[in-house]
């Protein structure tokens, strides 16, 4: 049997969206070469440690990928393999897959966290990672990332509704904030995804509905529970009004110890990471999820009364933009009904939501690997726009071939 | 008061000094107490009458010390309100726990569902009727057991008092209710044995169905069809450098018609298109 001629690569440029890009060239096995990543930096040229490190993971749950870097990083050709997630012989020890984050990687977990979501449903087997190391930050940081909590309480409860809802476990071991400078952490967290599907189910959302309770997480990693406490009390004040179904929960640990050797010392550890942060959310009666977002910042010098607010008018925002799916999940689920079954999926969505800088180039990255385009039309609502999107039934790629 | 219970008083020293003469029995009293109450509940013990001199003298004392508060005044006292936090909190508290197990854990939670209710078990109504119902429900499935397992009853030994099957019949009851529950194999059938044994043992059925199918056949009697088991096909054995297809004698490939056939499929060669040179 002769092997079908590979694509010739799709072209993509810039840092911007790259791992939605990896993500989707992954999903539909289409290679792609990205070029001039950051090649005006004069100080940081090519790829920076975390994007280095997603392409690490990628190559872990992974098999038969290729990837190859220009010397300066600046380019980067990948051609993907089969998704065979933890499967036994593949660097998974034990069924679970380590991935080391290295110290200077400034972003947080869920940057890894919610593109391994979207793989791991068309995975062959299980995708079961820990990861681990140095660089791990389980709060939410000023990159834009959002805690590991949201990822839990927040993304994946939608996954849910497309038919994957077995057997999903994020389990935070060690909770960490961002270190010095924003860089680095000490947390640990394993992911379990364990519920793979054919096609992922066709979404119909079209009412929001209205929210009904607020839960949270308040933590604080290596200093006093009370900054906790005084979270809650601020995010409470705000919310009390509008929800008196509010209820945050506290988590207060210790700070996470990393290794640092010295030259005399070279057992030596440190402490990383302290700071504190709350995630929220809001759930609607038909099952919506808005988030909200905060931490305290490496720098220090916000008192927890004035993040708590700020947490709480956050969430409102995203309250108020409306829709079935809020700016953190919406990526997610738009790329999951793309690569679903070939029939329209609906879902009424926030104007703001849709509008915003990543979905549209969600849109147009999907469109450049073939997908089908987006109908929309105005929504019930005032601000609400229906997406309609065509699956494509790429679906389970990996286990297609296999 | 010398004895009082609860906090000590701060005294001054003289009025140690004037008082330790008398207080020696009382202030080992107190220590006793004192040993007695932090072991068991505190004593319920009206003091003993204090001597007038000493409540003179506490009265100074209680004099010299200046406090604002001059006490209940008399309409506060005529409608008190009692507050009772506890109370508010006790019910919460349960839903409040099991909440914390759900949304902290690590699995991703579904916060739309609800929690098990503990519900109170409905107050029995008729009595006779669940009796009755009850009844029914037993009787019907003894039924349902006899009707399917009568087979297995041997009339020699059936005694209509007792209806459940004793003994093999017994196993081979469980063992049919279990292939009815959706167990796979059943339970008595033997895995390994000699193979003159399994031989024999599919010999005899296929005999068995052979002259069950003709005594039908005889009486007149249309049985189940028979259901055509296909042999499995086998593959024929090749080496490893030999072609899939035809014939490789003498340096040339030889294809039969049919080999031909097979290869170009069921389509109809239209025109020239299906001839090859």
């Amino acid at each position: 049997m002769t092997t079908a001629p590979t694509p010739t690569p799709l072209k993509f440029t810039g840092a911007k969206y790259l791992i939605q890009r990896l993500v989707l060239a992954t999903l539909t096995g289409r290679p792609i070469r990205i070029s001039q990543i950051r090649s005006s930096s004069h100080t940081a040229p090519g790829l920076a440690p975390h994007e280095v490190s997603f392409l690490r993971l990628l190559d872990a749950i992974t098999n038969g990928s290729h990837i190859e870097f220009s010397y300066t990083g600046t380019t980067v050709l990948y051609k993907p393999g089969l998704i065979t997630g933890s499967a036994a012989g593949h660097g998974a020890a034990g069924g679970v897959i380590r991935h080391e984050l290295p110290a200077d990687c400034a972003r947080g977990v869920s940057y890894f966290l919610l593109p391994l979501c979207l793989l791991a449903p068309f995975s062959k087997a299980q995708v079961n990672v820990l990861f681990t190391g140095p660089g791990v930050i389980t709060s939410s940081t000023e990159a834009g990332d959002v805690s590991a909590d949201t990822v839990r309480t927040a993304v994946l409860p939608v996954f849910r509704s497309f038919g994957i809802e077995r057997n999903v476990e994020v389990r935070i071991l060690r909770r960490s904030n961002c270190g010095r400078e924003g860089k680095g952490g000490g947390g640990e967290v394993q992911v379990v995804l364990g519920h793979q599907v054919r096609l992922p189910k066709t979404l119909h959302l079209m009412s929001a509905g209205r929210v009904k309770r607020v839960r949270g997480v308040a933590y604080s990693t290596g200093v006093a529970g009370a900054n906790n406490a005084r979270l809650i009390e601020a995010a409470r004040g705000v919310l009390n009004e509008f929800c008196p179904d509010t209820y945050v929960f506290s988590d207060v640990s210790p700070a996470p110890l990393v290794p640092a050797p010295e030259r005399n010392n070279p057992s030596a550890k440190k402490k990383t990471g302290l700071g504190f942060g709350l995630s929220l959310v809001a759930e609607g009666n038909t099952g919506v999820l808005y988030s909200a977002d905060i931490a305290s910042p490496p720098q220090g010098g916000e008192p927890p009364e004035d993040l708590g607010k700020k947490c709480a008018y956050q969430l409102l925002e995203a309250v108020g933009q409306g829709g079935c799916v809020s700016s953190v999940a919406a990526p997610s689920v738009f790329t999951l009904m793309a690569m679903g079954s070939e029939d329209v999926g609906r879902i009424a969505v926030g104007k703001d939501v849709v509008g915003s800088e990543q979905v549209l180039q969600l849109a147009r990255d999907l469109r450049a690997f073939g997908m089908s385009g987006w109908g929309l039309r105005e929504g019930d609502e005032e601000d609400e726009v229906v997406v309609s999107i065509v699956g494509k039934g790429v679906g389970n790629v990996g286990r297609k071939i296999a | 008061m010398a004895v009082t219970i609860g906090k000590r008083k701060r005294r001054n020293d003289v009025d140690i000094r004037e008082e330790s003469a008398s207080e020696d029995s009382d202030d080992l009293r107190t220590r006793f107490q004192r040993a007695f109450e932090a072991k068991f509940k505190p004593l319920k013990i009206s003091p003993p009458p204090s001597k007038p001199g000493e409540v003179e003298e506490e009265d100074v004392a209680e004099q010299g010390e200046e406090s604002d508060w001059s006490g209940f005044s008399e309409d506060a006292e005529d409608n008190v309100v009692v507050v009772d936090h506890a109370r508010a909190n006790s019910g919460n508290d349960e839903v409040r726990q099991h909440e914390v197990k759900a949304f902290m854990s690590s699995r991703p939670p579904s916060l739309s569902e609800k929690r098990a209710k503990v519900t109170s078990k409905q107050p029995k109504g008729d009595a006779e009727e669940d009796g009755n119902e009850t009844a029914n429900l037993k009787n019907d499935l003894a039924l349902q057991r006899l009707l399917k397992e009568s087979h297995l009853l041997d009339p020699s030994s059936f005694n209509s008092s007792n209806a459940a099957p004793e003994g093999k019949s017994r196993l081979k009851a469980l063992d049919l209710r279990l292939q009815d529950l959706g167990a796979k194999k059943g339970t008595l059938e033997q895995e390994r044995m000699p193979l003159s044994h399994r031989k024999g043992i599919k010999t005899k059925a296929a005999t068995r169905e052979a002259t069950r199918r003709k005594d039908a056949a005889e009486n007149g009697i249309i049985l189940e069809r028979v259901k055509a088991t296909k042999a499995p096909e086998r593959r024929r054995e090749k080496g490893v450098d030999v072609p899939s297809v035809g014939k490789f004698k003498g340096g040339t490939l030889k294809l039969s018609s049919r080999d031909v056939k097979s290869i170009e499929g069921p389509r109809k060669s239209i025109g020239g298109k299906g001839r090859r040179s």
